[in-house]
């Protein structure tokens, strides 16, 4: 390992004393050795529960029972065993098909898939008319509108739930609170996947506001004029050239939408009755479906979280630019 | 011929009509075309958050019958009930709304007390580790992009997988984590995830893991936002690199650590799925997990929770923006 030139400054001692003697004279060498480390463990810690899933989905599921996949290692020689995880004993990678055989598994990510786009088509219109009003005209009540808005989306989904639940439900009519003035019933909801559009358009949307009412405030006020002289109206001049040449930030606010809708528990779990497809439930109905039915298919329950998990991660690692400016951009609105 | 002209016509009465409603909208005054733009999300926020609060709060001073079939007003009676113990015999296991004594058993079967101890502790640990996450982003070196790629990824996984990742880990049966942890003391040995306290520790280290990346993120941004040339004269007086973060990095984001940590505690207070994925609402309570336990069948009970809950998160949200002011937009 040593050169020549170092064993001038270095001549003896193993390579701890070394470093330790470099160290001193330089201390940079400190903390670059410090910021690895960091980032390692970082990385390890991250990236460590996706092998796990990983190393149970391709067990087979009688090995995971009786334990005996797990290799015990001396842990520093101190007689204490540590059980790692290492794929040793039987390799199954059939799990990945029997998930869809089991129940149609495919069909619930699809409904979730259904879901989430509708939901982010909802929320960017909806959402791009408030921003070019936020972010581009000036009139009474604007900041306390605004803050209304914020406040919304810190309130807790239970807060709304029993509400919501009873319109959807569509038995009796829909009344103003504190009155017995009935307005009207509404259809039954449940089951279908407008109960889970309607809340979750109402949830995302002030993340949605917040990200595009900072975009489009930023387009020259001179580029909305030009094409209100052409002879574009009002609002053509908000869809046809504030919002293409807010690209990034529409797709920011789209990408964030979806892995929130993609990602949501309390009213996917709650506003299907049943976990079954056809009731429109999402990912979460068909993950449970196996932690619930095949309880001691351990090796399922991972394969199945492996498939649910994908769509996210390829998100995450393609529109990883417009995530980051997204969460931090709307910085501490959500 | 003649369906032809009466298409026609039809047609042209509609564009007439729309027409009509574009110069309608072009001549309205600013305000007023603000107003209309704001018209959809006003409709959704309403039926969506306003009408449900509303009715929320409407409902708590309804209790359900004795003979469990029609409400009756009874006032803020549930909510005394709710704050003298009378409801606890409603919630699943042998939950309470509030903790009876001071004791740790007491207080994780307090939906109260073991929302409040989840959103302090996890908040705590994810500003400690988002910090050390964002110190290590913030650096240049190569392959910086995929490491900020990994880091992100446990925030964009859906809760239900995130709750069935620690099941598995923590698991009796199969997981490898709780061997050691339980010979350490932290974890009950046998019948792991249905021992409240141990259920606590392994959501609490699951919140953790997931949601550090996005403190990371905004204390990233914080970061960036430092004037760089701080640095470099810091350098030139021979502070070393604890120095610099204690007298520069540190008080320059510390504003905006400060918001978006009361605004995560006010995120973390609303836990529920990885609870019920994890363990379940009669282990472990929070105050979500008791309004969808008992919403079906002591709607009262459920609504006075469910609003209680509301209003703790309102208030500490009316306080940081009042703090705030206009910075909070």
């Amino acid at each position: 390992m040593a050169t020549p030139t170092e064993q001038l400054d270095d001549s003896e001692g193993g390579p701890l004393e070394r470093w330790t003697k470099r160290a001193i004279k330089d201390p940079q060498r400190v903390y670059r050795a410090l910021f690895y480390v960091a980032m390692a463990f970082f990385v390890v810690t991250t990236l460590f529960p996706f092998y796990w899933l990983l190393v149970l989905a391709v067990t087979p599921r009688q090995n995971l029972l009786s334990g005996s996949f797990l290799p015990e290692i001396d842990l520093f020689g101190a007689g204490m065993t540590f059980p790692l995880p290492v794929p040793r004993k039987g390799f199954a990678p059939g799990s990945f098909i029997t998930i869809f055989e089991q129940i149609p598994f495919h069909l619930f990510v699809l409904n979730s898939f259904v879901l989430a786009i509708t939901t982010t088509i909802i929320v960017l219109f909806v959402a791009s008319l408030s921003g070019y009003v936020f972010g581009r005209l000036d009139f009474p009540g604007r900041a306390l509108l605004m803050l209304g808005i914020l406040a919304v989306s810190y309130f807790p989904p239970a807060a709304f739930l029993i509400p919501l639940f009873e319109a959807f439900a569509g038995n009796e009519p829909i009344v103003i609170p504190f009155t017995q003035i009935p307005l009207f019933t509404a259809p039954r909801l449940l089951n279908t996947p407008g109960s889970m559009v309607i809340p979750f358009s109402g949830l995302f949307l002030p993340l949605a506001v917040f990200i595009l009412t900072t975009f489009y405030a930023q387009i020259p006020d001179g580029l909305e004029d030009a094409a209100r002289v052409e002879g574009t109206t009002r609002l053509g001049a908000l869809f046809r050239v504030i919002m293409p040449l807010s690209a990034p930030g529409v797709a920011t606010a789209a990408v964030l939408t979806f892995i929130s809708v993609y990602n949501e528990y309390f009213f996917s779990s709650l506003m299907a009755l049943s976990p079954s497809a056809e009731n429109w439930s999402p990912l979460v109905g068909g993950i449970l479906s196996y932690q619930t039915q095949y309880t001691t298919q351990f090796n399922l329950m991972a394969a199945a979280s492996v498939v649910g998990v994908l769509p996210v991660v390829i998100l995450v690692v393609v529109a990883q630019e417009r995530i980051v400016s997204g969460l931090t951009s709307g910085a501490l609105k959500e | 011929m003649s369906t032809d002209t009466a298409e026609r016509t039809r047609e042209s009465r509609r564009s007439g009509m729309l027409i009509a409603a574009v110069r309608w909208m072009e001549n309205l005054s600013e305000t007023w075309y603000a107003y209309l733009l704001l018209t959809p999300i006003f409709i959704i926020l309403g039926v969506v958050a306003l009408y449900p609060l509303l009715r929320t709060f409407e409902l708590s001073l309804y209790a359900v019958s004795t003979d469990l079939t029609s409400l009756n007003f009874v006032g803020l009676e549930n909510y005394i009930e709710l704050f003298t113990g009378g409801k606890d015999r409603y919630l699943p296991g042998s939950n309470t709304f509030l903790p009876t004594t001071l004791s740790m058993p007491a207080i994780v079967s307090s939906a109260l007390a073991v929302t409040i101890v989840f959103a302090v502790v996890s908040v705590f640990f994810e500003t400690l580790i988002g910090l050390g996450q964002a110190l290590v982003l913030d650096q240049d070196f190569y392959g910086r992009r995929w490491i900020r790629a990994a880091i992100i990824i446990p925030w964009a996984v859906p809760v239900v997988i995130q709750g069935i990742i620690f099941y598995l880990m923590f698991n009796s049966n199969i997981g490898f984590a709780t061997p050691p942890l339980a010979d350490l003391g932290l974890l009950a040995s046998t019948n792991t995830l249905n021992d409240p306290l141990s259920a606590l520790f392994i959501i609490l280290v699951a919140d953790i893991w997931k949601t550090s990346a996005f403190m990371a993120l905004l204390i990233l941004a914080g970061l960036q936002s430092i004037d760089r040339s701080l640095y470099n004269v810091a350098k030139v007086a021979g502070a070393s690199k604890w120095q610099q973060f204690k007298h520069i990095t540190f008080p320059l984001i510390l504003p905006t650590v400060a918001v978006a940590v009361l605004f995560r505690m006010v995120g973390a207070m609303k836990v529920y799925g990885i609870i019920d994925t994890v363990s379940s609402c009669a282990v472990l309570p929070s105050l979500s997990c008791m309004v969808v336990s008992t919403f079906n069948t002591r709607v009262g009970t459920s609504a006075s929770i469910a609003f209680v809950t509301a209003a703790i998160i309102g208030i500490i949200v009316m306080i940081v923006i009042v703090w705030q002011g206009e910075d909070a937009i």
